[in-house]
């Protein structure tokens, strides 16, 4: 505790990882430098990542909901979009957010350097700062937070303004007629709901026969429904060879055993083909840090790298690449510098694709469980039969817990539908406090929510739910 | 007429053998007084009389087996006879039974009124022993256990004011093994609190003081007191030292080759690779009991729930972490190599039997033996020394060594012989780690000595023992044995040794093979000696010989080492002129 107080320590990279760490390690007693080469913290997650695409989708759910309102005898007309008064509410609330991390942290009496690390040894870091010159700092420790980028794939490589990665998507310069989305990940739908929701035609491409690779079918199929309606065109097992520019756009080369158009012209084309950690950090090599193949720092379950005075978190350690996973991570660094006995051991980490349905999921999924060989029960709760899906329109949903055979414990929880993001709160609570089936059914829930659909799904189980009749076992 | 009957002892002890009495008829004894003392199966324990008058008839007797709610004594003119129901202080609940330790004792400041704590009340759950004479006040932080010598306090639990009873927790220190909870031996109310949280905390420092009257103290000869901190103090060191490692696994496994194309979803679909965790599945543990169990240095997979679904809570992380370091302690833990024992018949088919509790130093013999036994490849070498000579010397130093107020005997020439030997033949004087594949070399001679007292088999241990001379040591040895048969030794006295000496020749025998007292890793037997005929300048003469049997620990002692050894140590005893007995 006492070392704890007079360590110096630096965290390099100012996302959810990096200011997560920093700001609880100055509460924690530590003086702490945060480096990063933006105006204020906030790292990908706020400038480039999930707060402007949340912004964005926000208002492409508003959208679908006005179209949605024809079924309900309310007609709004097609709307008119105002893409540099949109572009300046998305602006708005990153600078209000990053602004308010940037006072926060000179609150907590953090030293917020603008600017690039490099390291010269373990404990030495070197930053050209953004205003000119370089510092050299030495601290007793270091907290690698820096990140990760779009990945680039040589064969899409091409130097065109029509070529965009989530980025560059994000800054929404203008809502081209023609979209084409490589990657049916979660960033690629998100972005490609994004640009229908203002009017372009959206294409998707996925390498692989399903979107979103490795989440449960039954959870992507409602989406995909709903994504047919809205795309034009879902890609299935279908790879992009070759990327032209020509004057009308870019040309795009198919192939794969369901391709019928070999090529098609689109005005823009957005590369979403996965992340990589920003691990090539100059001078890294000057310490004992340990990356591994895929680009990963190699960290142990304490975030300690093999360098004694090194520690890393977020994207640049490894998946799951999302924020809160990063902040805990930070948290859990920043704790174990200060002496605490703590370790990165979550047993389940959320994850929320922000589309239209939502799809989310906690713990286990059905796929991990088959691929590892385990058994499972699962509950499943159609949210045709919530009173609360009926009075939104939107019984699309379905809400399940993967339950453990023996113990009945809720090992994992997935959700799609509308505001499946929100539920699944509950779903990570119940895993992370060792709940079972009968615990959730067992607590009341309000009437009428989705949240109910939780509780109805352990009912279901049980064989005993008020709302879905199915014959005894 | 008041009746007083043993009171409840702790939980699981119903009963104990009554090895000290201490009034007999006539007696006055005040409540609160310590009446006898009760060896039960976990330690012996002073019973406090909850009752004040003059004894009338004793009803007990030396020896017998006493049963919680058997009439010991009454008293006329009796003033106190309620009903304590309390608990004897010195009931080492710890040892086997953690909730009481933890539980009771914890909540006892919040809910206890001072004013009524001061005299021993029912619900107090240590009755106050005053004490009359020597009134001590102030807590120091007592010995925690071997090289720990000082902690960071992380946590005070108490303030001036607060009623603190013997037994009870009153800070947590870290130190740099383990957090470990820190008992007071003191009952009262605290007056000063002389340490802040945060601070760094050495071995005899003074923790707090207590309003001067209702303080009373612990009896420092006590075992049952004595054992219990040094039990805890080891026991969450243990506990630490054997999750180290356990906990050091990577977080990402040998990375894949890049996926074949191109990737495109990364979501946590490999929560077990992201968590570092090998694939063991969700522990049902809430996050601030897995915090817990690591804090106390303890695997969560490891320890059992009591819950739905079996469920971890708090307290079956804490019942654990107690039962690994008594486990620990006693050799029977994860840590513990040897294998259960296989079932017993059913002796009753053959005739009469009859069970009676393996109790207190009989159990701690018996696994520690066991244990010894199953770890250690034992080989005995056996020797002969001529100790002719030497017996003329013992009976010249005889006086000299009474004066001294010992006796010199040939075990205490042994040590001597003995530390003069492992000098020269180190690794004699070392412990094998297996685990790191080190040896330890200890540059210290502290020798144990068996002594078989009423209780069973004790270890006194003797310390720099090259350091001090045949006098010296005589004296020494005495007084350890007369206070090992006065059941006066504390765990420290039968700590640290480094190799031992056992001497059947007082009862007779011509050779054995003793045990190797782990984690030493070589003992000395010295039988019955005797008149021979030895072959001597070209007759057989007439000479004592003394039989020696070294056992060693055949993992580090090659044979031809032993045989030199023994050499060397008989040689020594031949030729008592090569050891200066100032020495
Ligand atoms: C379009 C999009 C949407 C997303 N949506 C979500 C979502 O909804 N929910 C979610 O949980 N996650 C989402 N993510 C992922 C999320 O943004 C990341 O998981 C998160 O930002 C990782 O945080 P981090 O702290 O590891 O690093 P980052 O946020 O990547 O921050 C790293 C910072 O370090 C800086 N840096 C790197 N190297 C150096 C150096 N040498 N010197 C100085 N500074 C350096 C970088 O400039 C950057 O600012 C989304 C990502 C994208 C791209």
């Amino acid at each position: 505790m006492t070392e704890a107080l007079q360590q110096n320590i630096a965290v390099v990279g100012g996302g959810p990882g990096g200011y997560a760490a920093a700001f609880l390690a100055a509460d924690l007693g530590m003086k702490v430098t945060l480096i990063d080469r933006e105006q204020n913290p906030g790292g990908v997650c706020l400038y480039r990542g999930c707060i402007p695409s949340k912004a964005l989708l926000h208002v492409a759910k508003l959208i679908g909901e006005s179209r949605h309102a024809n079924n309900w005898g309310i007609e709004f007309g097609d709307p008119r979009i105002d893409v540099a008064r949109l572009r300046s509410f998305k602006e708005g609330v990153v600078n209000k957010l990053t602004g308010g991390l940037g006072q926060i942290a000179k609150a907590r009496k953090v030293q917020y350097i603008r600017g690039d690390a490099s390291f010269e040894n373990s404990n030495t870091v070197r930053i050209a700062k953004n205003a000119g010159g370089e510092d050299s700092l030495t601290f007793d420790r270091i907290i690698l937070a820096t990140g990760s980028r779009p990945a680039v794939v040589p064969s899409l490589k091409l130097d065109s303004q029509r070529m965009l990665d989530s980025t560059s998507a994000l800054d929404l310069k203008d809502v081209p007629d023609t979209l084409l989305v490589i990657g049916g990940g979660y960033i690629g739908l998100e972005l490609g709901t994004v640009y229908a929701a203002l009017g372009s035609k959206v294409s998707v491409v996925e390498m692989t026969g399903g979107l979103l690779p490795g989440a449960d079918r039954d959870l992507v199929l409602p989406l995909y429904k709903q994504l047919e309606k809205v795309f034009d065109a879902i890609l299935l097992n279908t790879t992009v060879t070759a990327v032209k520019e020509e004057a009308s756009g870019i040309r795009v080369c198919f192939d794969g055993k369901d391709v019928k158009e070999r090529e098609k012209v689109f005005d823009k084309v957005l590369v979403s083909v996965g992340r990589k950690p920003n691990s090539e950090i100059p001078g890294l090599d000057r310490t004992q840090v340990r990356v591994g193949e895929r680009g990963f720092i190699q960290v142990n379950k304490h975030l300690q790298t093999d360098d004694p005075a090194i520690y890393a978190i977020g994207d640049v350690v490894g998946e799951p690449m999302l924020a809160h996973k990063a902040s805990h991570e930070g948290r859990t660094a920043a704790e174990h510098i200060a002496g605490h006995k703590v370790a990165f051991e979550p047993n389940a980490i959320p994850a929320v694709v922000f589309t239209d349905p939502e799809i989310a999921w906690t713990g286990l999924t059905e796929t991990q469980a088959e691929k590892d060989g385990r058994e499972i029960k699962v509950a499943k709760f159609p949210w045709a039969a919530s009173g609360r899906a009926m009075t939104v329109d939107r019984t699309e949903g379905l809400t399940k817990l993967i339950l453990d055979p023996g113990t009945e414990r809720v090992l994992g929880v997935g959700i799609v539908g509308a505001g499946a993001g929100e539920l699944i709160a509950e779903g990570t609570l119940a895993i992370e406090m060792a709940a079972l089936a009968k615990d959730i059914a067992l607590t009341i829930h309000p009437h009428p929510t989705l949240s109910e659909t939780v509780m109805q799904s352990a009912e279901v189980f049980f064989g005993t739910s008020t709302d879905l009749y199915r014959p005894r076992r | 007429m008041t009746e007083f009957k043993l009171p409840e002892l702790g939980e699981n002890v119903h009963q104990g053998d009554l090895v000290r009495l201490m009034i007999s008829p006539g007696t006055t004894v005040a409540e609160g007084q310590a009446v006898m003392e009760l060896e039960t199966d976990k330690a012996v324990v002073e019973v406090p009389s909850s009752v004040s008058g003059t004894v009338k008839d004793v009803l007990v007797k030396l020896g017998e087996k006493i049963k919680v709610g058997q009439v010991i004594f009454t008293v006329e003119n009796g003033a106190g006879g309620k009903r304590v129901e309390a608990r004897a202080p010195s009931a080492p609940t710890a040892k086997s039974e953690p909730k009481p330790a933890t539980t009771a004792p914890k909540t006892a400041p919040s809910e206890a009124n001072p004013v009524q704590s001061a005299s021993p009340k029912a619900t107090t759950p240590a009755p106050i022993v005053p004490s009359e004479s020597s009134e001590v006040s102030e807590f120091k932080l007592p010995e925690l256990g071997e090289n720990i010598h000082q902690g960071d306090l992380v946590r005070l639990m108490i303030s001036p004011g607060a009623q603190v009873s013997e037994g009870q927790p009153v800070m947590e220190l870290e130190t740099d093994k383990a957090v470990v909870e820190v008992p007071s031996s003191l009952s009262g109310i605290v007056k000063d609190v002389l340490v802040s949280q945060g601070e760094q905390i050495k071995v005899g420092q003074l923790i707090f003081t207590l309003e001067p009257g209702a303080t009373s103290q612990t009896h420092t000869q006590q075992p049952s007191r004595a054992e219990e901190s040094h039990d805890h103090a080891r026991m969450a060191f243990q506990a630490a030292i054997q999750s180290e490692g356990k906990t050091e696994e990577q977080a990402l496994p040998p990375d894949q080759p890049p996926a074949a194309a191109v990737a495109t979803f990364s979501m946590p679909l490999h929560l077990d690779r992201a968590a570092g965790a090998e694939n063991r599945g969700p522990v049902p543990a809430a996050p601030h009991v897995r915090r817990l169990a690591r804090e106390l240095g303890i695997d969560i997979h490891n320890v059992p729930g009591n819950g739905p679904g079996g469920r971890i809570s708090e307290a079956d992380v804490k019942m654990y972490a107690k039962s690994v370091i008594v486990a620990v302690a006693s050799g029977t833990g994860p840590g513990a190599t040897h294998l259960k024992q296989p079932a017993l018949p059913d002796f009753g088919k053959w005739g009469k039997i009859e069970r009676v509790s393996m109790r207190g130093v009989r159990r701690k013999t018996a696994e520690h033996m066991w244990e010894a036994w199953s770890a250690i490849p034992h080989v005995t070498q056996q020797d002969k020394a001529d100790i002719t000579e030497l017996e003329q010397l013992r009976t010249k130093f005889g006086p000299k060594a009474a004066e001294a107020g010992g006796k010199m005997t040939v075990t205490a020439i042994a040590l001597k012989v003995c530390a003069s030997a492992l000098k020269i033949f180190p690794q004699f004087n070392a412990s094998i780690d297996m685990e790191k594949e080190e040896i330890v070399y200890k540059q210290f001679i502290n020798i144990g000595v068996a002594v078989d007292t009423d209780r069973g088999l004790l270890v006194p241990v003797i310390r720099d023992v090259e350091k001090k001379n045949i006098v010296e040591l005589a004296a020494e040895l005495t007084g350890l044995s007369k206070k090992a048969r006065d059941k006066k030794l504390s765990p420290a006295d039968m700590e640290g040794g480094t190799f031992t000496i056992t001497n059947l020749g007082g009862i007779g025998g011509t050779g054995f093979s003793p045990i190797v007292n782990y984690p030493e890793v070589a003992i000395l037997g010295l039988s019955r000696s005797s008149m021979e005929p030895v072959w001597m300048n070209g007759k057989f003469e007439a000479r004592m010989v003394l039989p020696l049997s070294l056992s060693y620990d055949h993992r580090l002692i090659d044979g031809a080492d032993a045989a030199r050894f023994l050499r060397w140590i008989a040689e020594a005893f031949e030729q008592p002129f090569l050891l200066s007995v100032q020495g």
